[in-house]
């Protein structure tokens, strides 16, 4: 019982970095029809925007400001700096494309995740950093019950991650944004003909997508302590899983897709093989290919007769 | 008739004069210029820009880098050093390779990984190039007849895998060990020397794997998978033959956050004073710390290697292995001979450099299959605070 809560609490935390990736791409393929391969890469960047701002302020063993507020600026400034990131990726990348065939914007967004890969390396190099987050927020910060134990930031990575997952399913649901974004989803000419700033509710979606991979970056600096120009990849292949998985274009779909990969990756590791989660991942995806390609929450797609 | 045969005489003897002065002129001519012009370029392939193994690889670049300037300066030489990352990726490393055989390198240092050699190696041997490297330990890697122009100037894993194993059962006494390997060539190789050796002592061996090229979320997800459900009550130490030390630190790390207690037990590629910090663990190194030695090469190297990067111990091996190459091409001038692939290999076949003429203390002399003789590891203790201390590997 206490591997399998402890595999349970692993893969929550895992999931809930995925889902937050994984809405990122599935809300800008819900209003541009394009997969963002360069979603990944933004995470990383937030990741080591995160990385910047400890050492800014001092480094993991002798910050200068209390750890409440450099978590909160770690979160606000690579929310907001991967958003900015996020919308001139669109702008000077994306938009010229838009019109182009769907090949052109998906050849583009690796030729961007390439750059963004290269661009860190060139800039910072390609050791592996560490956050050394047990400096600042220790282990003995924890709950132990049972032989189980979750820790601060395990549990600060959950509860970032619903609050955000909420927020932007209020937002889109209960806002005129919401209601803008849904339209250019749904029939972006019609929702032009209707006076809807079709490139602004698009750059928006690219701010708040990006900024929540951003977010999601920063939590996996501080749940898993170590990043290079790389983490990017991987974490954006298994995001992407999760959003084909639970539907993309879906909003809760990439919610609950993340945390069905985070939870297989989490328990295929500790009752298969660790050798084995990547298989069982992509295997999972190639079936949700084969048996409901349009996932578990999306709707298939409407054919003219 | 008579001034003619004097005229012809005279001739003969000018001729004769000048061909002993110009002859003399002329042999010497060729060892001055072969001196003057003793020019070649040699390439080193290590992880140094991309892969999990960064920290190690700018290491080995930077004492290569360092025994190229040195040995340049001391030996009257003119080398050029070609920088190539590898990324500790076999791919990579074979990209990298063709490039170095399609310049106009004689000769190599690297690559890092036993992975990495199994991939380039019968590359080189159909080039006809000596490649050196200072890490790849895998014991195969010399024995199996595919790498004919590879020599290492480290110890195999034959040799640090049962001096290991012993140290375990002999000083940390475990009933049971976690093992777990990175699924690459030189993990794997440690597992399988060590696995027999532990198992003949009584020890109940709990074998795992993990995919040592996993990152982040991933990687972490296998790190607390291992701990949560492989690491049990009774297996009191761990042993980690992986390449990338910050996996080792993400593994103890993970240890200390589920509240788990048993001791590390690292190999070289874990050797990162930088990285891997757990208090208590044991790391052994085919590389000799050399910071604290009285010797003055000793102390010229680690003075001389802060020019290029910080200094570590993982480095010092490669700091030979391109001195081995440079006393090769210096042999080669010496001998008259513009240095080629051909003749720098056989002057690497025979090295001879005196053990106090070299940082690793060791006289290095190549067997017939591309290993030194004699060679061995060192292990370390890390104490609270991260720091290295060298203890007898007995």
């Amino acid at each position: 019982m206490q591997i399998f809560i402890q595999t349970l609490v692993t893969g929550l935390v895992t999931g809930c970095l995925y889902a937050l990736i994984a809405l990122g791409y599935s809300m800008v393929y819900g209003v541009l029809k394009l997969l963002n391969f360069a979603h990944g890469d933004l995470y990383m960047v937030g990741a080591f925007i995160g990385y910047f701002s400890i050492q800014w302020f001092g480094g993991s063993t002798a910050l200068i400001i209390p750890v409440p507020l450099l978590l909160l600026f770690m979160i606000v400034v690579a929310g907001l700096g991967v958003g900015v990131l996020g919308v001139a990726i669109e702008r000077f990348a994306y938009r010229p494309l838009r019109d182009a065939p769907r090949i052109a914007p998906l050849i583009t967004a690796l030729g961007i995740s390439f750059i963004l890969e290269d661009s860190v390396l060139l800039l910072f190099g390609g050791y592996t950093r560490s956050y050394n987050t047990p400096a600042f927020l220790p282990f003995s910060q924890a709950i132990h019950v049972d032989g189980v134990n979750i820790d601060s930031v395990q549990i600060m990575v959950v509860a970032v991650s619903i609050v955000m997952m909420f927020g932007l399913r209020q937002l889109v649901n209960h806002t005129l944004f919401g209601k803008s974004m849904r339209a250019v989803a749904s029939d972006r000419e019609a929702a032009e003909m209707l006076g809807i700033n079709v490139n602004r509710t698009i750059a928006l979606t690219f701010f708040i997508g990006s900024a929540m991979a951003g977010v999601a970056g920063v939590m996996s600096g501080l749940a898993f302590d170590q990043i290079s120009n790389i983490v990017g990849f991987l974490a954006g292949l298994k995001a992407f899983t999760a959003a084909v998985v639970g539907g993309i274009g879906s909003i809760p779909g990439a919610m609950i897709g993340g945390l069905f990969i985070g939870l297989c990756e989490s328990f295929s590791s500790s009752y298969i093989s660790s050798q084995y989660s990547d298989l069982i991942v992509f295997a999972i995806l190639i079936a949700t290919m084969l048996i409901r390609p349009q996932g578990v929450f999306g709707q298939p797609p409407l054919q003219k007769v | 008739m008579k001034v003619r045969r004097l005229f012809i005489g005279a001739l003969g003897v000018m001729a004769l004069a000048s061909a002993t002065v110009f002859g003399a002129t002329s042999s010497a001519h060729p060892a001055k210029a072969a001196k003057a012009a003793c020019k070649a370029a040699i390439a080193v392939e290590a992880p140094f820009a991309t892969g999990p193994a960064t920290q190690l690889g700018l290491e080995q670049l930077h004492f290569a880098e360092l025994a190229v300037a040195n040995d340049n300066k001391s030996l009257g030489i003119k080398v050029s050093l070609g920088q190539d990352d590898t990324g500790l990726n076999p791919a990579l490393a074979t990209a990298k390779t063709n490039a170095i055989i399609a310049s106009s390198a004689v000769a190599a240092v690297g690559p890092a990984g036993s992975q990495e050699v199994q991939a380039v190696g019968p590359l080189y041997k159909a080039a006809g190039m000596a490649f050196i490297s200072g890490s790849a330990t895998n014991t195969t890697l010399t024995t199996s007849g595919a790498n004919t122009t590879f020599f290492r100037v480290v110890a195999p894993d034959a040799v640090q895998g049962p001096q290991d194993a012993n140290y375990i059962i002999k000083h940390l006494k475990p009933k049971a060990v976690l093992l777990i390997d990175d699924q690459e060539a030189y993990s794997t190789g440690l597992v399988t020397v060590m696995t027999p050796i532990l198992t003949a002592a009584g020890i109940t061996v709990n074998h795992q794997s993990y995919n040592g090229t996993d990152t982040g979320a991933t990687l972490q997800s296998d790190m607390s998978s291992l701990v949560t459900s492989q690491l049990n009550a009774n297996e009191t130490v761990v042993i980690l033959p992986w390449q990338s030390a910050a996996n080792a630190q993400l593994f103890g790390q993970t240890m200390q956050q589920q509240g788990k207690q048993a001791t590390l037990f690292g190999t070289d590629g874990t050797d990162s004073p930088g990285q891997f910090t757990i208090n208590g663990t044991y790391v052994s190194n085919f590389g000799p710390d050399i910071s604290t030695n009285k010797s003055a090469l000793d102390k010229a190297i680690v003075k001389g290697v802060a020019k290029f990067g910080p200094y570590g111990a993982f480095g010092v091996p490669t700091y030979e292995a391109t001195d081995v190459l440079m006393q090769a091409i210096s042999a080669v001038c010496k001998a008259g001979k513009k240095p080629s692939r051909a003749n720098v290999l056989a002057a690497v076949r025979k090295t001879n450099i005196p053990a106090g003429r070299n940082p690793l203390g060791l006289p290095i002399k190549f067997k017939a299959d591309g290993d030194i003789a004699n060679a061995v590891f060192y292990l370390f203790h890390l104490n609270a605070k991260g720091t290295y201390v060298p203890i007898s590997s007995k």
